[in-house]
């Protein structure tokens, strides 16, 4: 297991090699750069914002500004914003505390809203497995924007006395902090509930036709430990595979949820950055958002292996 | 030899140990039900092997889930008469008394060994947990049980193989670790659904001799569920001939093999395939 883990690390910084060279290319790909971003007008005199060029590197091969970024980021430096020319590892990482606190809790939220509805729609079936159905269509078909924007909308105007938008570091004020991110962690996590749900719904559906449930259930064991033993142990490889995927979005951040509830989340962030056009901070996030979604990708699969022994990493 | 401890509701009952008048059972909707028993009655004694032949469909299974009141999921079971087994109407019990009963004075092992274990949990986990749900012992207690019934089913070894899952074992290796959980807290009867269809021939008369020898040394009674007569031949005292949810034929066993009187009897016997002209059931 050690040494699949370590050949997953090694395959990992190649993903990280190749995801940032696409995402260096697409960058520049896009019209417009930073001195034009930052300027905002076309009435700036050429010689400016060749100047901004030339300082920034901008103004050399392509292939070039890549090897250079990727020297320098080798050794651990990421850059300095163009913005706010405050090193971006700094910054970046203070935004992915942000996300990654809400990504905690509405990961939290899913997967418990997602194994109760889950659970009910396969074990009792009939109007309460027709119920959840439904309501699940419909989360999975609305938008979590559309959901972000519906609850500030009408927490806004019927609860005028909670403070919606806004983010509290957890430092100054815990209670504050954790209570601020439930609303934005609801609207993110009903789409990723509907995902455990359904999948929680078709795994114990099909273990409970298994005959090793007919024999639990022939050994006289009580409905709740044919349900945990039996059932749900069986059900769970499925569920985490799908599970850690969202979990793994998630911890990416969400663009627009962060800044309808202006959150200074990662997501936030990217999205200013891409609209600055701020090269450097763009191409850190990208890459921690790959290296988060491969590491989650390799937890999931060491969940698996605890889970059924007949897997072997 | 381990002792068989009965209840003293055993001790005091007199007649057969289980006693079945009138069995119906319906599946499915109730405007357009399949009446897969229509009528069944035979008794087992105490100690007695009792065997249930027929085709597929006959009612056989049916029977046999129905004396354990247990239907596959989701499946609508109705049932209609009565199952008295020591003394008691089976039919009459509430689910929780049931679950007294399942395992604990009925056990069954089921026709397919590679699918009928738990898959993510050790085999000796999988014996645990039922004698921990009916004895009053603890963890390493029933650990300890557990190993001394994985040797007594002829699995080597049993105190390492008790950590193994079941995908480490054969078919026939599968099929001892679920006769050890159905004798795990020494039930009364003992119900074997084709317990050797899905095994290698050689395999087969390996776990037919497990059976037997088990049932002679426990004093339990045995359901003995198949398709094969050959199987029953060796086996069993009494024979239930089943054809469309009714016992069309009943008797000792030597006494319909020699003189079938059903006509669908004849036609199964005349159905086995034999080896030798004489053949093993003459």
């Amino acid at each position: 297991m050690k040494r699949v883990i370590l050949t997953r690390l090694a395959w990992t910084l190649g993903i990280l090699l190749g995801v940032s060279f696409v995402a260096f290319v697409l960058m520049r790909a896009l019209p417009g750069d930073f001195a034009i971003a930052a300027t905002g007008a076309q009435s700036v005199a050429p010689e400016v914002l060749e100047g901004i060029r030339r300082q920034l590197g901008l103004d050399r091969p392509l292939i070039e500004q890549y090897v250079i970024w990727l020297g320098k980021a080798l050794t651990g430096d990421f850059g300095v914003s163009f913005v706010t020319r405050q090193p971006v590892a700094g910054t970046v990482f203070d935004r992915f505390i942000v996300t990654f606190q809400l990504a905690l809790i509405a990961a939290i939220m899913s997967i418990v809203m997602g194994s109760i509805t889950g659970l009910a729609s396969a074990r009792l079936r009939g109007a309460t497995d027709w119920i959840v159905r439904m309501v699940n269509g419909v989360m999975l078909a609305v938008p979590n924007y559309i959901v972000a924007t519906l609850i500030v909308l009408l927490v806004g105007l019927y609860f005028p006395q909670f403070a919606i938008l806004g983010y509290t570091p957890f430092l100054s004020d815990p209670v504050g902090n954790i209570a601020g991110l439930l609303l934005p962690a609801l609207a993110l996590s009903l789409a990723v509930s509907v995902t455990v749900s359904e999948n929680i719904r078709a795994a114990v559906l099909e273990v409970a036709n298994q005959d090793f449930v007919m024999v639990a259930r022939a050994k006289g064991l009580r409905r709740g430990a044919v349900l945990r033993d039996y059932l749900i142990r069986n059900a769970l490889t499925p569920v985490v595979t799908a599970t850690g995927l969202k979990v793994a979005a998630l911890l990416g951040g969400s663009i627009l949820v962060e800044t309808i509830f202006a959150i200074p989340g990662m997501g936030q962030y990217l999205y200013e950055s891409i609209n600055s056009r701020d090269y450097p901070v763009i191409q850190a996030i990208i890459l921690l958002t790959a290296a988060i979604v491969v590491l989650v990708n390799m937890l999931v699969d060491i969940a698996y292996a605890r889970i059924d022994a007949r897997v072997r990493l | 030899m381990l002792e068989t401890e009965m209840s003293e509701t055993v001790m005091s009952e007199t007649g057969p140990l289980l006693r079945v008048r009138d069995l119906h059972a319906e599946i499915g909707d109730p405007r357009a039900p399949v009446h897969a028993l229509r009528g069944v009655s035979f008794d087992i004694l105490r100690g007695e092997a009792v065997g249930f032949v027929g085709e597929s469909g006959s009612g056989k299974s049916v029977t046999a889930r129905a004396v354990m009141r247990l239907a596959p999921e989701g499946a609508k079971v109705r049932l209609r008469g009565s199952v008295d087994f020591a003394g008691r109407d089976l039919l009459q019990l509430d689910e929780s008394e049931m679950l007294d009963i399942r395992g604990r004075r009925i056990a069954m092992v089921f026709q397919d060994p590679m699918t009928s274990l738990n898959p993510v949990m050790t085999v000796g986990a999988q014996i645990d947990d039922i004698i921990r749900r009916h004895m009053n012992l603890s963890a390493r207690e029933a650990r300890a049980r557990s190993v001394e019934l994985l040797g007594l089913v002829g699995i080597q070894d049993p105190a390492r193989r008790a950590d193994d899952y079941p995908h480490q074992f054969s078919g026939g290796m599968r099929q001892r670790v679920l006769i050890a959980i159905a004798i795990s807290c020494d039930p009364d009867l003992l119900i074997a659904d084709e317990p050797t269809t899905a095994l290698d021939v050689t395999v087969q008369a390996q776990i037919l001799r497990l059976l037997l020898r088990l049932r002679d040394e426990r004093g339990m009674s045995l359901m003995l569920i198949t398709h094969d007569f050959g199987v029953v031949a060796g086996m069993v005292e009494t024979v239930n001939v089943m054809y469309r949810g009714r016992i069309v034929e009943t008797g000792r066993v030597d006494a319909v093999f020699a003189a079938p009187a059903h006509d669908y009897t004849r036609r199964l016997l005349a159905a086995t395939p034999r080896l030798h002209r004489s053949g093993q059931a003459a």
